[in-house]
């Protein structure tokens, strides 16, 4: 078990020393406001960050996510501000997260071209249509029922936070169970394997990546609706956090290997270190090298682990032979 | 047969890109002024060296399967370098030079032994160094020292001609394509970039060093990303620690389009070339035709995704007809061993799937993708026309066109063009150059970007605009290219911020940062009755401008007010939800500080949340910003104070200022001028006083609406 999951222990571990370092120095960090504040902060990237994992577990990589999570703000608040009651507002964001996913999906899936170079060119291609849409200007005076989807600000990190359960729970059992979920890790490990299976790897594919792109709408509703406007710069910037966090969770950029559980240790690793830093009173100057050093070394200390194993395989198999 | 003539020149689809190229010229040659001339094509090849260094070693590293997205962050890094180097370890130039290069053979070792010894995934590991590079030139700086004051034979690398004609840089970037060429095309060690790249497994049976191999194309990636940066900091005039930021995806997009493989195992260094033309053609047409830049994202992602589906559509269409015969190729070598660097993206290669499309799908695609992008286009272009001032023959009863044969064109180009305060000076440009009858072209950088801002202006200086006004984002950099404008007989005038006094007409003076620095602590003191802790939010860490005011924010604190405390100092990357954040963990881990002053314009709104949803009615919260976006705030006491000038009349002014120079001129020694709705402006010496910032506060905000 513990070997099957080793590199989410690796950042369990890491994450409970990092823990261990705050409460000695600064245990006003884990003060209920403080974590509170934690969760809603992280809690659009790990919605976005599950939906790329399940990308990177087909073998692919979506850094249009930044793009797509800005746009679906902007279309949430604008609905939002024609009046429509929340849930099609919230409706609206998904959608137009899913159909900005479909669009890369089909290309990757059915264009077959590479998902690193589709997601680029819509990165680029959607962050300067919205600016050139919106001029820059933010999306104002929402109806009042907008923040906090109408209820309080007390009771929105409970909702926000069943709703993040049910997706993480939801996502980790069913990409254990369902054939669904087996069939996106069929894809990611062997896809031409799994095509021969009689799996229609080109259908899963591209369904992901509009899964994807409804998360980043989820992600992104979930994110407008804790201020009363919206800006149209959104997102910059969160593909990169999402994809360290994925893989520092474990999820092989090659595909097939990886797990929803880790995603969320790795969104709470790098969601923890931004803040911890300043709690413990580190210059704001040297936290991206710091960011950049956590990421290096958790993947080298995993890389040396597993050359060993390797080497180990290699004497049990020169004995056994 | 002319399929074999294809496939000699063309191995990877090239000329699906040379096609296009060709297209973008003919198409710029005939709307964009001044595009097709001998001059306009040195500029190109000016501009685009840095990123041809990096494109051109991006092309081995691709092959081999890898990619290199840290290179960016190492022209930061040697850029800084070598400027500390220079400057403060007074070190000879040609020393300092080899120092930033050594750094970046250094940096790239580090991806090189990552990735080729413990065998990490190129992009992780590139990814990790992408913060760390860039990181490390921040902590070493600041992120707000600016190295300039370098000696002019080393800035005429950048800036200089041969022979009058031919870009001081360019022979830089001929000896180091031509050397790649002969590395790639021509040697073994070229020979066994391709072969890992086709199949790690397979080379290493072949006797091919695999792992000393791609190390090579790491430690070169680094080489050049440092030579990179000394031609930035040449071109410039300046080091900073954010040169190159965003370079890195500028690159791989050039060595795609150029038709190699992201799978590796196939690409060419003249593809690259053809690439990198494509992209720098593009982004200088429309400057040129006066198209908005955002079209330049648009459009070359649309090129991306089309020539490469083209290409696969062709290359199916081959392979399909090739299976028969041939038997079938599949890679599995390539997808079988995953834990190999050269096979990282293998899992996805497209060329092991049997077709489970029809070409009807896949061209109904492309069709959906290629309509979408002329739909795009076109309604720019009609939307550009229609906000083009009337006065057109088609437009000829539009108000006030005065009666002049020709309308002076202004070109003026705001810091960042989606920053909502530039958005507001746009309104008032609008205006003015409505009511003078003058032709406004508004462009500029979508995001913070001083080399962008000089390309912007050399275009500007082709295209031969009347009037050139630039908010100045790097005041060293600029300076050189706004005095050639001045030679070739353009007026300039600078708004915002300054650039060299010599190097423009007039500077319309809204505020000096040290007025708004000292406004900004005066008004801090006020609120807070002289003493006691207060935080600073700034933009990006590395944002010339803020860097300016926090330094004149300390000295006033020096000089005046002792008692008052300046706790920490946040960036927020002008992103109103980090401003949020941290705002958040300000309250907690300095629980004294009783001011948040907010000093990029999305931060003030983010702070302000901040402290109502804690309910900390003891914070207060000030800052530099826009009224609208802060109305709600100000209006409930969470915001005490934004200070800004009137931005829609600095817009305004600016324009006016212009039109006034390129018509009648402004003669030496004037002390003011008519400004239409403004009334009477001073003139002190050259610059143009706008007058004091205004603070808003909650008896007059609503007075304002920008």
């Amino acid at each position: 078990m513990l070997k099957r999951h080793r590199r989410e222990t690796s950042i369990a571990l890491v994450i409970v020393a990092l823990g261990l370092v705050l409460a000695g120095v600064a245990p006003a960090y884990f003060a209920s406001d403080n974590l509170q504040d934690l969760f809603l902060g992280n809690m659009p990237a790990l919605i976005v960050a599950l939906g790329a994992t399940l990308v990177i577990l087909t073998g692919n990589i979506d850094i249009s996510a930044g793009s797509m999570f800005a746009i679906c703000g902007v279309v949430a608040g604008v609905v939002g501000k024609g009046g429509a009651p929340m849930p099609v507002v919230a409706l609206s964001a998904c959608l137009a997260g899913a159909a900005l996913g479909a669009l890369n999906g089909a290309l990757v899936a059915y264009v077959r071209i590479p998902s690193v170079v589709v997601t680029l060119a819509t990165m680029v291609a959607l962050r300067d249509g919205l600016r050139w849409v919106t001029q820059g200007t933010w999306v104002q005076d929402l109806p009042s029922g907008f923040q906090w989807f109408g209820l309080s600000q007390g009771t929105y990190p409970f909702v926000a936070a069943a709703v993040v359960i049910v997706l993480q729970a939801g996502l980790g059992w069913g990409m254990r169970n369902l054939a669904a979920g087996r069939a996106v890790y069929a894809t990611g490990s062997n896809e031409h394997a799994a095509r021969l299976a009689g799996f229609d790897t080109a259908r899963i594919t591209s369904s992901v990546f509009a899964l994807a792109g409804a998360l980043t709408g989820l992600g992104a509703l979930l994110n407008s609706v804790r201020f009363n406007q919206i800006p149209s710069n959104a997102g910059i910037g969160l593909e990169m956090k999402v994809i360290a966090a994925a893989v520092v969770g474990g999820a092989a950029i090659s595909g097939g290997q990886g797990s929803v559980a880790g995603t969320l240790l790795g969104v709470v690793l790098l969601g923890a270190v931004g803040p911890a830093l300043t709690f413990l009173g580190v210059n704001a100057y040297w936290e991206r090298a710091l960011q950049g050093a956590i990421i290096l070394a958790a993947v080298t200390i995993d890389a040396v682990r597993e050359g060993s194993d390797r080497r180990r395989a290699r004497e049990v198999l020169a004995g056994a032979a | 047969m002319t399929g074999g003539v294809r496939a000699r020149w063309f191995p990877n689809g090239e000329w699906i890109v040379l096609l296009a190229l060709a297209g973008e010229v003919a198409l710029f040659s005939a709307v964009a002024r001044n595009f097709a001339t001998v001059g306009n094509f040195f500029e190109v090849t000016r501009l685009s060296v840095e990123l041809g260094l990096l494109a051109i070693a991006m092309t081995p590293v691709v092959v081999t399967g890898g990619i290199d997205l840290s290179v960016g962050s190492m022209m930061g890094l040697a850029a800084v370098v070598f400027g500390a180097a220079y400057r403060d370890g007074h070190l000879p130039i040609a020393a300092a030079a080899i120092l930033a290069l050594l750094v970046g053979v250094a940096g790239g070792s580090l991806n090189a032994l990552l990735i080729a010894r413990f065998r990490i995934l190129p992009i992780i590991v590139t990814l990790g160094t992408f913060s760390l590079f860039r990181g490390i030139a921040e902590g070493m700086t600041q992120a707000a020292v600016n190295y300039t004051g370098f000696p002019a034979q080393f800035v005429a690398l950048g800036q200089g001609y041969l022979w009058g004609v031919i870009p001081a840089q360019l022979p830089v970037f001929v000896v180091v394509f031509a050397a790649y060429v002969v590395l790639l095309h021509r040697s073994v060690v070229g020979r066994g970039w391709y072969a890992v790249g086709f199949g790690a497994s397979g080379a290493r049976y072949a006797g091919i060093p695999v792992a000393r191999r791609i190390a090579l194309a790491y430690v070169l990636s680094g080489l050049m990303s440092s030579l990179a940066a000394l031609v930035y900091v040449a071109h410039l005039g300046q080091a900073k620690s954010d040169a190159g930021l965003g370079y890195e995806l500028d690159a791989i997009t050039a060595v795609v389009l150029g038709g190699t493989s992201v799978f590796g195992g196939r690409g060419t260094m003249w593809g690259t070339l053809v690439g990198l033309a494509a992209l720098a053609v593009l982004r200088n047409g429309l400057h040129l035709a006066a198209l908005p830049s955002e079209l330049t994202g648009v459009l070359t992602g649309t090129l991306l995704v089309a020539t490469i589906a083209l290409d696969r559509v062709r290359s199916r269409a081959r392979r399909t007809a090739n299976v028969y015969s041939t038997g079938d190729v599949a890679p599995e070598g390539l997808a079988a061993s995953p834990q190999h660097p050269g096979e990282a993206l293998a899992g996805l290669d497209a060329s092991a799937a049997e077709d489970t499309v029809k070409n009807s799908q896949v061209a109904v695609l492309c069709a959906a993708v290629l309509g979408g992008a002329l739909l795009v286009a076109g309604t720019n272009v009609w939307l550009v026309r229609s906000l083009v001032p009337p006065g057109r023959p088609s437009d000829a009863a539009g108000p006030a066109a005065p009666s002049q044969a020709r309308r002076p064109v202004v070109a003026m180009m705001p810091k960042a063009k989606g920053d909502p305060y530039f958005v507001s000076c746009r309104a008032g440009a609008e205006e003015a150059a409505k009511e003078l009858g003058v032709e406004l072209i508004w462009d500029g950088p979508t995001s913070l970007d001083a080399a962008r801002q000089n390309e912007l202006v050399e275009n500007w200086i082709t295209r031969k605009v009347d009037v050139i006004a630039v908010a100045v984002e790097n005041r060293g950099g600029i300076s050189s290219v706004l005095r050639k404008a001045r030679d070739r007989g353009i007026h300039v005038v600078t708004w915002d911020s300054d650039a060299d006094p010599d190097a423009r007409d007039f500077f319309v003076n809204q505020a000096t940062s040290e007025g708004i620095g000292n406004t900004l602590t005066d008004e801090a003191a006020r609120i807070l009755g002289g003493k006691g802790e207060f935080a600073v939010i700034t933009g990006a860490l590395s944002a010339a401008n803020q860097n300016e005011w926090i330094a004149f924010i300390r000295k006033r604190l020096a000089a005046k007010y002792p008692d008052l405390k300046l706790a920490t100092i946040r960036p927020s990357d002008d992103d109103r939800d980090k401003a949020f954040s941290e705002t958040q963990t300000i309250m907690r881990v300095f629980p004294a500080v009783r001011l948040v002053m907010a000093i990029s314009a999305p931060a003030v709104p983010g702070s302000a949340e901040a402290v109502r949803q804690a309910n900390r009615h003891d914070v207060n919260v000030i800052g530099l910003s826009l009224p609208n976006i802060n109305k709600p705030y100000v209006h409930d006491g969470w915001v005490q104070t934004v200070v800004l000038w009137n931005t829609r009349d600095l817009g305004y002014l600016t324009v006016l200022a212009g039109a006034r120079l390129a018509r009648e001129g402004i003669p030496p020694g004037t002390p003011a001028i008519e400004a239409g709705r403004l009334g009477t402006i001073q003139i002190r010496g050259t610059e143009i006083v706008l007058g004091a910032p205004t603070m808003f506060t909650k008896a007059n905000i609503d007075k304002f609406d920008f």
